[in-house]
């Protein structure tokens, strides 16, 4: 057998409606090379650098410091969050390291109510191996759907491997404007709006996201960009307007106010009339 | 089907009204008669059922009569001794085909013909009002359809659906589509999600023959009408064969065929009357109810078949739309959750409540498998389509029933996360072959995603549930326990408002004796 990949896993959600076709598992890898000032489970940005910090603060007792790592007692956790509200790194201890095998075993109770399993984060580019062979074992075992949830950000190479085991492809595009989008997440946007072009030529992209965020997105002729752009490389490509929310950020982005509805249909007609077909927002 | 409060107190089990009560019975029409709720035809309907009620039950034993008395074994509306039968199911096939003399109509030859042939037919219903079965619509119109334009059918369908909304204005008046497409099949959910009638239905879903298409238009119904019911069809052609159909709620019969009576033994009242433990309720109590169930059941029947005469003169049966060989009754019950969690509290288990621990859901089988093995044990006579057997049913509860959890269902509000919710349900569904389901309410990002709830309707059927109803928080209508009501109407009957659906009132009765029924769970997705 091949070596055993590991990912680090945040989460496993047994059942979700908007990550994917169909309802699906959700797999929550630990770690984001973007970082954002909206971002939504900041915990999930970096891997624990085993500062210690959490371990004292702990109500429960659940965590322990051993030869450089956070030990985390699954049985103690009373998953009150306190670790992860102390983190000084947008960390978390509660983290676990599981191979394939250990996932797909996970999600067996599950598999008669689903169409897929969809991988987010974080960002699940960033443990690329670990996704190849993951999905691998799901197509060689099932008839499931595979998806993943990118921000883009990631050379065309890693893409391309995973490509012939991955069905769905969630871009978000967080701007067009290579400065808003610097400012938004720390990185240029160059990558990912190459990652939505290869993607659709492969015919695999089921999504492109863009979340409205108050000051940086929320103009229409930066939606009628976007608009424009994805209409020039397939007009039926499906664009989902976000709505930001306040709930789960940190930071400056915590104070900000989500967008109404008339802002949110304003852009949906945006799109729209910059030729892009199918354009919808969440609710 | 008019449903009236069990009791007036003129109301005597044994002898029927007695000359003392007389003042209490004017009283009663009277309060009717000025009633500024009521339709001058409801006002008819509460005094037929009133002069109903002064008759005597068809006797029965002294025990059958302790049992009625405390509510254990409850009667649903039907008033003390029957005239006709509960549900029946006509063949309207044969009319559209042959004509009928007595109804005075000819085979139809085209869709206008169709639709006055079924609804002449509906409005004498032999049943207490409106028709609790109207048909698989889809097969018996689509001859009619299949070569018109879209533009020439879709009104006249229109025209049809919202007659049968408007001529019989009650939530249990059922029609059944599927499970194969077909244009019928189509139109008729595209009309029903633009209009949105009251008018039961239930898509007979075989995941493996009905089209995704199809199922998907009917999910996106269900997210924003709470209809129709997704039944496991191919679970029923195998237990009923092919001419089985639905009616009312979600109740299974013969077509050509019909029920009696349906007759509920209330195990939540169980807890209230019986002391023993689970041994002895599965050795002794159980049997001896499911004894006096089948007899007051049969009490019913006969009163129907020998004493009344019914199928000797009912003209539905001289015009061959039913048959006599195809009757049945149904054995319902109620309350099953009560029972398994009291007796969890007296096996020292308290904590182990239905749907959450294993072993009560063991304990829910195990009741539920008994009662069914010891009702099949007693003959019932003229139920002649099922063996002279009576017919296993859930039924889903009237706003009398004083925390009893509709039928087998988990209680509203507490129910566990969706798979293990159906994984404790779907065991207990697949012993009552008579009818069962359970409800879940999806919140509204489901609609922008239809095929995830599709994904879970299918993986469903795969662990064997037989029914299931699914709404939205913001649907128009409310799934009350089978029927619908419309969320306008909760709203105008608190504001004392008249209503044109009689089933709008007992909505809100049931609502107000219940009101955590209201609040079930919302599937966060």
């Amino acid at each position: 057998m091949a070596k055993m990949t590991v990912g680090r896993v945040n989460k496993i959600l047994p059942q979700s409606f908007v990550d994917g076709p169909g309802n699906r598992s959700v797999i929550f890898l630990q770690g984001c090379q973007f970082n954002c000032l909206y971002c939504h489970n900041p915990y999930t940005i970096n891997i624990c650098n085993a500062c210690g910090i959490c371990v004292e603060s702990c109500p429960a007792g659940a965590l322990s410091l051993d030869g450089g790592r956070i030990l985390w007692d699954q049985v103690a956790c009373v998953d009150c969050d306190t670790c992860i509200d102390v983190c000084p790194n947008n960390s978390s201890p509660k983290t676990r390291a599981m191979t394939p095998a250990v996932i797909w075993e996970a999600i067996q109770n599950y598999l008669p109510f689903i169409s897929g399993l969809t991988v987010t984060g974080g960002e699940p580019t960033c443990q690329p191996d670990f996704l190849f062979d993951l999905f691998r074992l799901v197509k060689g075992q099932s008839d499931l759907t595979t998806c993943i949830e990118t921000n883009g950000g990631v050379q065309g190479e890693v893409i391309k491997t995973l490509l012939p085991d991955l069905d769905y492809v969630m871009v978000d595009l967080k701007a067009f404007d290579p400065e808003i989008h610097r400012a938004l997440t720390g990185r240029g946007n160059a990558k990912t709006l190459e990652t939505i072009r290869q993607v659709t030529e492969a015919g695999k992209l089921h999504m492109v996201r863009t979340t409205i965020v108050p000051g940086y997105t929320d103009q229409e002729s930066q939606i009628a960009d976007i608009a424009r752009f994805l209409t020039g490389l397939n007009p039926e490509i499906h664009l989902r307007l976000l709505r930001f929310r306040p709930h789960g950020t940190r930071g400056i982005a915590a104070a900000w106010e989500s967008p109404s509805d008339a802002v949110m249909d304003r852009l949906v007609e945006a799109a729209k009339a910059s030729g892009l077909g199918h354009v919808d927002r969440s609710l | 089907m008019t449903q009236t409060k069990i009791a007036y107190p003129f109301e005597h089990l044994e002898n029927g009204m007695r000359a003392g009560d007389l003042a209490d019975f004017k009283d009663q029409v009277r309060s009717v008669v000025a009633d500024p709720m009521l339709l001058e035809e409801q006002k008819r309907v509460a005094m037929m059922d009133a002069a109903y009620k002064t008759l005597p039950y068809p006797a029965t034993s002294d025990a059958a009569l302790e049992a009625l008395g405390q509510g254990v074994i409850c009667l649903l509306g039907e008033g003390p001794a029957p005239y006709h039968p509960r549900y029946v199911a006509p063949d309207f096939q044969k009319v559209l085909d042959e004509g009928s003399d007595f109804f005075n109509l000819k085979p139809a030859t085209n869709l206008y013909e169709a639709i006055t042939s079924l609804l002449t037919l509906y409005n004498y219903s032999p049943t207490s009002g409106d028709p609790p079965y109207i048909g698989n619509l889809d097969l018996l119109l689509e001859p009619f359809i299949r070569d018109l334009p879209a533009e020439a059918a879709r009104p006249v369908l229109k025209s049809f659906w919202t007659l049968i909304d408007r001529l019989h204005p009650d939530a249990f008046v059922h029609a059944d589509i599927g499970p194969d497409a077909t244009r019928t099949g189509e139109m008729l959910l595209d009309i029903d999600h633009e209009a949105g009638t009251i008018t039961n239905l239930t898509l007979r879903y075989d995941p493996a023959k009905t089209p995704r298409e199809f199922a998907l238009k009917a999910v996106r119904n269900t997210l924003q009408l709470s209809k129709p019911y997704f039944l496991n069809h191919p679970r029923h052609l195998a237990d009923w064969g092919p001419d089985y159909i639905v009616a009312s709620c979600y109740n299974i019969m013969w077509l050509r065929g019909g029920i009696f009576t349906l007759v509920r033994l209330n195990l939540a009242e169980v807890t209230r009357h019986y002391n023993g433990d689970l041994e002895a309720l599965l050795d002794h109590e159980i049997p001896r109810l499911a004894a006096l169930q089948v007899e007051v059941i049969n009490s019913r029947i006969r009163h129907i078949v020998e004493e009344v005469g019914w199928f000797d003169h009912a003209i539905f049966v001289k015009e061959g739309l039913l048959d006599p060989e195809k009757f049945s009754a149904y054995a319902g019950v109620v309350g099953l959750n009560e029972l398994v969690n009291e007796m969890m509290v007296r096996a020292g288990k308290p904590d182990a409540k239905y749907g959450h621990d294993a072993q009560a859901n063991a304990v829910a089988v195990q009741i539920v498998s008994r009662l069914k093995q010891e009702l099949a044990r007693h003959p019932s006579p003229y139920c002649r389509g099922t063996g002279e057997r009576v017919i296993f049913h859930a039924q889903v509860g009237i706003s009398e029933d004083q925390d009893a959890t509709p039928g087998c269902r988990l209680p509203a509000g507490t129910e566990p996360e969706i798979y293990t919710h159906l994984q404790a349900t779907a065991p207990i569904q697949a012993l009552v072959e008579g009818g069962v389901s359970d409800i879940f309410e999806f919140d509204q990002t489901a609609r922008q995603n239809p095929e995830a709830v599709l994904d879970i309707i299918n993986g469903a059927m795969k662990l064997g549930m037989r029914d299931i109803s699914i709404g939205s928080t913001d649907s128009e209508f409310v799934r009350v326990s089978g029927y619908l009501v419309r969320r306008a109407d909760l709203e105008n009957r608190q504001e004392e408002q008249l209503l044109r659906y009689g089933t709008a009132s007992i909505a809100r009765e049931f609502f107000s004796a219940q009101p955590n029924t209201l609040h079930r769970r919302t599937r966060q997705v």
